[in-house]
């Protein structure tokens, strides 16, 4: 084993949907530390791609890697998954000291530990991501930007090495979205750690990532962001309704539908 | 004053039942899995009428086979069809109330004997009852406390507890198993209509004036307890049909919430529409 494999290595993978082949041979690595975006339009398989990776799907055919070891729950222990939304109803209590208190084993026993005790245990990986103020909040009624700086703050409990976020700015308004990038880019530099971002945001994606993977079934091109813009095979992924332009002086890029 | 041997039984029955029917209910709200309740309850109709006819003195053990099948049908429906939950539940509740109603048409000398079922019947609490309730209130209140982060975690997002490694397949079965016991056994207190509100109601009264999951959770508990225990109480003292005076326990104890929910948390996490 070479002493430093990819973050994640990707081989020939199909996947095939009710008949259809949404995932049709996508072979992608990552490296270690990178900070990297996964863009495609609507239904070119990134969730699916992403629920393959952390073993929720199964695949057909091909091979995945994470951290150079197959999926396996030793190498998902390593991984961090930041879901778009929760499924919560407003019917369940649950507080967002009881969530956080679920992911660390000194708190397993949080229903009968007291909340000094819990918060002790939380604070050194959770107040530097500003949720300390959160932690009486019932967690259904957290607003979509306090609820992704609470996920973030799940998985970073247990320090992966991997991130994962689908869509994590849906739902987010504009400052929300911005800072929500901050967020991650600081994140990222602080704990050093891969992740990968799929979003729809291409003037986040490509102000904030290091590497964009463009994916349409296949990863169909890749490269640092100002490649991507350059690369007309990028229009070719979007089916042609896209027209990325810089602003000159800021480097800033929009996308026209 | 509570010298009579059945309503020792029945006040035990109570005891063993509310609690139990409190706890499961904080998942069974989140969960909106109020109309599986409901279904599996009334699909003990048949049940009771499957036994009676069948010549069974005893019809628990055809209560809970039937409400195990009827269960173990819906998942088995809902993988095999595209059809909503709730639709399968409705077909199921519909069937199984029909069937039960016509095996009952055809039984002589059982008139009586559906009321008791619809609507509970204190005096209906048999000693072997009363064991199987305790055997099966402990051991569910010992699953949940030792599942309780797991349940709370696939609560919150199925997915993020498959990823952490939790077998939620199994689980949400024993859950599922769980919560089919609970219910055909309450049913002798409560009865078939009124039953899902003692799993239901509690654990909305203690989402009203709780701050928190573990809050909610005793609140719920020490609920059921009280509902069942003085539902049953009443209904002795007042000679009241036995389930409907829990229900209206629960739900007096539920307009008291709203009151308390001003005292308890007032600047509180109020709903805000
Ligand atoms: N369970 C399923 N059965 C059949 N087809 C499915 C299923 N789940 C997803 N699909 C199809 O697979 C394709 C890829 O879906 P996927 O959710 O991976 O896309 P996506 O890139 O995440 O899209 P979006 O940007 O809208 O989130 C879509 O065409 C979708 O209709
Ligand atoms: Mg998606």
């Amino acid at each position: 084993m070479t002493p430093h494999p990819p973050a994640l290595q990707i081989q020939q993978v199909h996947v095939a949907l009710g008949g259809t082949a949404v995932l049709r041979g996508v072979t992608l690595s990552v490296r270690r530390g990178e900070l990297v975006a996964l863009i495609g339009p609507n239904g070119s398989g990134k969730t699916t791609l992403l629920r393959a990776i952390l073993g929720l799907q199964s695949i057909d055919s091909g091979e995945i890697q994470i951290l150079g070891a197959p999926i396996s729950p030793s190498t998902l222990a390593r991984v961090g998954y930041v879901p778009q939304k929760l499924e919560l109803d407003r019917g369940f209590g649950l507080s967002v000291r009881e969530f956080l208190a679920l992911r660390l084993p000194e708190t397993r026993h949080w229903l009968w530990q007291s909340h000094r005790k819990i918060d002790a245990a939380l604070a050194p990986s959770v107040e530097e991501l500003g949720v300390m103020p959160l932690l009486n909040r019932p967690v259904s009624r957290l607003s979509g930007g306090q609820l992704q700086r609470v996920l973030i703050a799940w998985s970073l409990l247990r320090k992966p090495e991997l991130l994962l976020l689908d869509e994590p700015t849906a739902g987010v308004d504009t400052p929300g979205e911005r800072s929500f990038y901050e967020l991650i880019e600081s994140v990222h530099r602080r704990h050093q750690m891969t992740i990968i971002l799929v979003s729809h945001d291409l003037s986040m994606v490509f102000r904030h990532a290091q590497w964009v993977f463009a994916l349409n079934g296949v990863v169909c091109c890749q490269g640092t962001p100002e490649d991507i813009i350059r690369n007309d095979s990028l229009k070719e992924a979007y089916g042609l309704h896209l027209t990325p332009y810089h602003h000159h002086h800021s480097g800033e890029v929009s996308h026209v539908h | 004053m509570f010298t009579e041997a059945y309503m020792l039984r029945a006040l035990m029955a109570s005891v063993l039942l509310g609690p139990v029917c409190g706890l499961l209910g904080v998942f069974v709200t989140a969960r909106r899995l109020a109309f599986f309740s409901d279904t599996v309850a009334h699909s003990a109709l048949a049940g009771v009428a499957i036994g009676l006819w069948l010549g069974a003195s005893d019809p628990t053990p055809a209560m809970l086979a039937v409400s195990i099948g009827v269960a173990s049908l819906l998942l088995w429906l809902r993988q095999r069809t595209e059809l909503l939950t709730d639709t399968i539940l409705a077909l199921l509740l519909s069937t199984s109330v029909a069937l039960g109603v016509v095996i009952f048409s055809q039984l002589k000398g059982y008139r009586g004997e559906m009321e008791r079922y619809l609507f509970g019947d204190i005096l209906s609490v048999s000693p072997m009852d009363l064991l199987t309730a305790s055997i099966i209130s402990v051991g569910v209140t010992v699953l949940i406390l030792v599942w309780f982060n797991a349940l709370t975690l696939i609560t919150t997002h199925e997915d993020l507890a498959h990823v952490t490694g939790i077998p939620v397949r199994w689980i949400n079965l024993g859950f599922t198993l769980a919560l089919t016991l609970v219910v055909t056994l309450a049913i002798r207190l409560v009865g078939i209509i009124l039953v899902t509100s003692l799993l239901v109601v509690p654990a909305a009264t203690a989402r009203n004036i709780a701050c928190n999951l573990r809050q909610q959770t005793v609140i719920a508990w020490l609920l059921g307890l009280g509902s069942a225990l003085g539902g049953v109480v009443a209904s002795y003292s007042f000679n009241l049909p036995c389930g409907p005076t829990i229900v209206l326990v629960c739900a007096a104890l539920f307009v008291a919430s709203l009151a308390l929910q001003k005292v308890v948390r007032p600047s509180g996490h109020t709903p805000a529409r």
